[in-house]
């Protein structure tokens, strides 16, 4: 019996000894993409081709390098954002996020992530190709907190046959952009021409102007195109007035019955399905639209059924749209080997070959320069026109730890005012207060 | 074996010797006041775990401004541009951000020997003390090329390592405690006084902090009092309505009708509260949508398709109020159900001999023996629905415009739901807080009521 013990015991220990000598070299990684439905899988699987290359390149330097990625997206961003900051508050944060820029002011402050610029070289390719407004982005405080994962933007869009029906010929449709961008095509033709619409029965009541149907941020674009701004030398910033023209505008759309007044909580699979087979008339939405309508919805002559602009100006403001990049972060482990093995494979996973991947697949922007000379991105005419015409005005959310208080009282005024509980005046006045309530003198209000 | 031993040992020691030690040690076990403790020692533990404790920790938290930004245990000491403007704006310390907050790295020699310490490769440093001595960079960028230019190129990581240790700023620094702040400061400037540190301190610190002001917040905020209002119309709605109402209904009828199809009837009525919420509310949202059953139905009669459960806020209100109630009176209707059936037969007997119709039977018979069964779900079902969080959750979220937005859920949307990655947890704690005193309250009036102390005669028999 006793012999049978020390054997046992003997074993367990040449087996516990293997397992830690094999796990010396093997290091696991685990990545989490928010936001991420069927076409955006390259956000993580980016990750996995990267481990492959590292693997190769620790076996020619004769090192052994056994990588296992754990690879998990979520198709919303509330919940993740809540898995993530409380997987980080119990200590168990995954390796890499790829999450939203605007993350990066609290997620920092909080030591939640690491700098990026920490663990790797800014100067070394492909870093050194990415376009230097999104490394800013990606910044906050002057420190270099993550890598851009795509880019994009948000343009307005029109159903051609519908513009056509209320006596747009195709010159016009094509000359629209241009119209928008020089700020002679505005919010207020939006209304008109969405009124026309209803009125000759082209498209039904509600489905003039088909907005988003739910919180995002898009709605700070009509906040920008009515003269806002959302943060200046450091500092958030409520523009009352501008808040105002804005709301205004939704309650103006509801009361010409463009809008409907409930459109916001509509399942988003409807509004996508709605949209994408020409049931409203003109809406807005994000450069990944394209893959859903094409991918998903069956929207077969994509450029022959819709034309696209940046969003009109409103009164005060100017045209504009709203590039909400995704970055790579390196969140705070315990053991700095792999948060070191994780800096390497974001770097690597920004390969311009390796992002076009998922630029193109699920219609985002590339991140770097030399991405226009892969024929895959160059070929692709969505990603062309859309980064010739959209990007070049393109503006970003702040990053800031106190953006999310402002934006859930923007959110919360817009959807008082829009369904008809307050009037745009009172929405504004109890968005003021709230905001001096709770931010202070981190606001600056005027 | 011993323990066996023992006992019979004592089994042969005379009745007095045995009884009073006995006594002694384990008697209180022989009143109920003593066991009952002893049984009670588990539940207890599971109370204080599972109710108490978070309501503790939520008591705590409310005196916090804690939020993801700030973490909940604890901060560090971080100088970024935020943290130095504040040093300028509220402390009126332009020179001290700008002395402290500017990047510098110079190469010293003091920097050289902390590398040699470090065990870094001689030939880096000697190549740094022969190129760069005595020089200056106001980036680290910058700096960290002319490193990686050195003839010994050194790999990324031991880069970031010797930039480090030349950094003579606390630019974009990251301190673990106060004293190391303290410290690195008074490296960089000597002379620093100590409102000046207490500044600094104040200005960097990036955990959270104990305050008052989430309740002042809560109590100026415009939206308290429509949140408050929602969650009183709500509560008060759905509980006279369906949880005491329809309840009584359901039993009342059940009564009436034969067991086997009472029964049935029961069953069903119980199917809300035993399906899974997210698929009971799937349900009433494919009977609301534009596209859904309503819709469907009314098209026939030419009613344009429109979002039935947010169509407006009554609408809204209509379906909370729908989908919890019918939760809600399984409940009543199981308690009124088998109260009525502990009514003597008798009673009912005699009334229709004296010729009652169902009416008076209800009047006169039912209802006064249901007198406490109905307080009970009362009581119960207001402190349930105080803190109902998952149908409004899942059905309207609270919309439209807040219209349904009722007091648990505001504090969900507020501790635990931030687009912007940024949890309010102190913040929403003391929502929380407001929510635990108005349900404690509530009990203690509840009990008063049913007169409690009545209820818990103490035991006749006990000695």
């Amino acid at each position: 019996m006793t012999k049978h013990l020390l054997r046992t015991t003997a074993a367990a220990v040449v087996l516990a000894a293997g397992a830690g000598a094999a796990s010396a070299e093997s290091v696991t990684i685990s990545v989490w993409a928010g936001g991420s439905g069927p076409n955006d899988n390259y956000r993580v699987d980016a990750i996995e081709m990267a481990a492959d290359i590292l693997e190769r390149e620790a076996a020619i330097r004769g090192e052994e390098l056994d990588i296992t990625v754990e690879k998990k997206t979520d198709n919303t961003w509330d919940d993740f954002k809540q898995a993530v900051t409380l997987a980080a508050e119990a200590g168990n944060a995954p390796h890499i996020l790829v999450t939203g820029h605007e993350d990066i002011a609290p997620w920092a402050q909080s030591g939640l992530i690491v700098p990026v610029e920490d663990y790797l070289n800014l100067d070394a390719w492909p870093i050194n190709d990415i376009y230097e407004n999104l490394m800013e982005i990606s910044s906050y405080g002057g420190i270099v907190y993550g890598l851009p994962q795509d880019a994009e933007s948000r343009p307005f869009f029109f159903w051609k046959e519908h513009m056509k029906a209320i006596g747009y010929s195709d010159a016009d449709l094509d000359a629209l952009a241009e119209k928008v961008e020089a700020g002679e095509y505005t919010l207020a033709n939006v209304l008109e021409d969405a009124k026309k619409m209803v009125e000759q029965g082209v498209v039904e009541e509600g489905y003039g102007f088909y907005p988003r149907q739910s919180n995002g941020p898009d709605f700070w674009q009509f906040y920008t195109s009515f003269g806002g701004v959302m943060e200046e030398d450091g500092k958030l910033v409520f523009d009352k007035d501008a808040m105002q023209r804005f709301y205004q505008f939704f309650v103006d759309a509801v009361e010409a019955g463009v809008t409907r007044k409930n459109h916001i909580g509509t399942p988003g699979d409807q509004w996508y399905a709605e949209v994408a087979n020409g049931k409203a008339g003109l809406w807005h939405g994000g450069t990944w639209h394209y893959a859903r309508y094409v991918n998903q919805e069956g929207l077969e002559d994509f450029f022959g059924t819709i034309a696209f602009t940046l969003i009109p100006a409103g009164d005060g403001g100017r045209p504009n749209t709203l590039t909400h990049p995704l970055v790579y972060l390196l969140t705070e482990q315990d053991n700095e080997d792999e948060v070191a093995v994780a800096a390497e494979l974001i770097k690597i996973a920004s390969e311009p070959r390796i992002n076009t991947l998922h630029a193109i697949k699920s219609a985002h922007l590339g991140i770097a320069h030399q991405q226009s000379n892969i024929d895959l991105y160059a070929n692709d005419r969505w990603a062309r026109e859309a980064t010739e015409r959209l990007l070049p005005h393109a503006n970003a959310m702040p990053n800031n730890a106190d953006f999310g208080v402002y934006w859930n009282a923007m959110w919360s005024g817009l959807e008082a005012a829009w369904t008809g509980q307050k009037t745009p005046e009172q929405a504004v006045a109890d968005v003021e207060a709230e905001l001096k309530n709770s931010l202070g003198e981190a606001i600056v209000i005027r | 074996m011993n323990a066996s031993r023992d006992i019979a040992r004592d089994g042969s020691a005379p009745l007095k010797a045995r009884a009073v030690p006995a006594r002694r040690s384990f008697g209180w076990l022989n009143s109920s006041k003593g066991l009952g403790i002893v049984l009670l020692t588990p539940a207890l533990m599971l109370v204080v775990l599972f109710f108490l404790a978070p309501v503790v920790l939520t008591a705590v938290f409310a005196f916090t401004n804690m939020s993801t930004a700030t973490g909940i245990t604890g901060g560090a000491y971080q100088v970024s541009p935020g943290t130095l403007r504040v040093l300028t704006d509220r402390y009126g310390m332009r020179e001290l951000a700008a002395r402290l907050g500017q990047p510098t790295y110079i190469v010293d020699e003091e920097g050289l020997a902390a590398l040699e310490e470090m065990g870094i490769d001689p030939g880096i440093i000697a190549g740094l003390r022969d190129e760069h001595l005595g020089e200056t960079y106001s980036s680290r960028r910058e700096f960290e090329r002319e490193i990686r230019d050195l003839p010994d190129r050194p790999s990324t990581r031991t880069v970031k390592q010797i930039s480090a240790e030349f950094s003579r700023s606390l630019a974009n620094a990251r301190f673990g405690n106060a004293g190391a702040l303290v410290a690195a400061a008074e490296a960089i400037d000597p002379d620093l006084g100590d409102a000046e540190k207490e500044a600094l301190l104040d200005a960097t610190y990036t955990g959270w902090t104990w305050t008052t002001d989430n309740f002042r917040r809560l109590a100026s905020s415009p939206q308290t009092t429509r949140v408050l209002l929602n969650t009183v119309f709500f509560v008060a709605l759905t509980l006279t309505l369906f949880n005491t109402g329809f309840a009584m209904v359901l039993a009342i009828t059940t009564h009436y009708i034969p067991e086997r199809p009472a029964g049935i009837f029961r069953i069903i009525w119980f199917l809300p509260r035993i399906s899974p919420a997210v698929i009971y509310v799937l349900l009433w949202k494919w009977l609301a949508w534009d596209t859904g059953f309503i819709s469907a139905f009314l098209d026939n009669f030419g009613v344009r398709p429109r979002n039935w459960m947010l169509g407006s806020a009554t609408n809204a209100w209509v379906f909370v109020i729908l989908i919890n109630g019918f939760v809600g009176a399984s409940m009543g209707m199981v308690i009124f159900a088998s109260a009525i059936k502990a009514i003597p037969q008798s009673l009912f007997h005699a009334a229709s001999v004296d010729g009652a119709y169902r009416w008076q039977q209800v009047r006169h018979i039912i209802l006064p023996h249901l007198k406490w069964p109905i307080l009970f779900v009362t009581c119960y079902q207001t402190l349930s629905l105080l803190t109902a969080i998952d149908h409004i959750l899942l059905s309207t979220d609270g919309g439209p415009g807040g219209s349904t937005e009722v007091w648990s859920l505001w504090v969900y949307h507020t501790a635990l739901n931030n687009y912007a990655g940024n949890l309010q947890y102190g913040y929403g704690a003391a929502m929380a807080l407001v929510l635990v005193v108005i349900g404690v309250v509530l009990s203690l009036i509840y009990l008063r009521l049913f007169n409690y102390s009545a209820l818990i005669v103490k035991p006749r028999i006990e000695h």
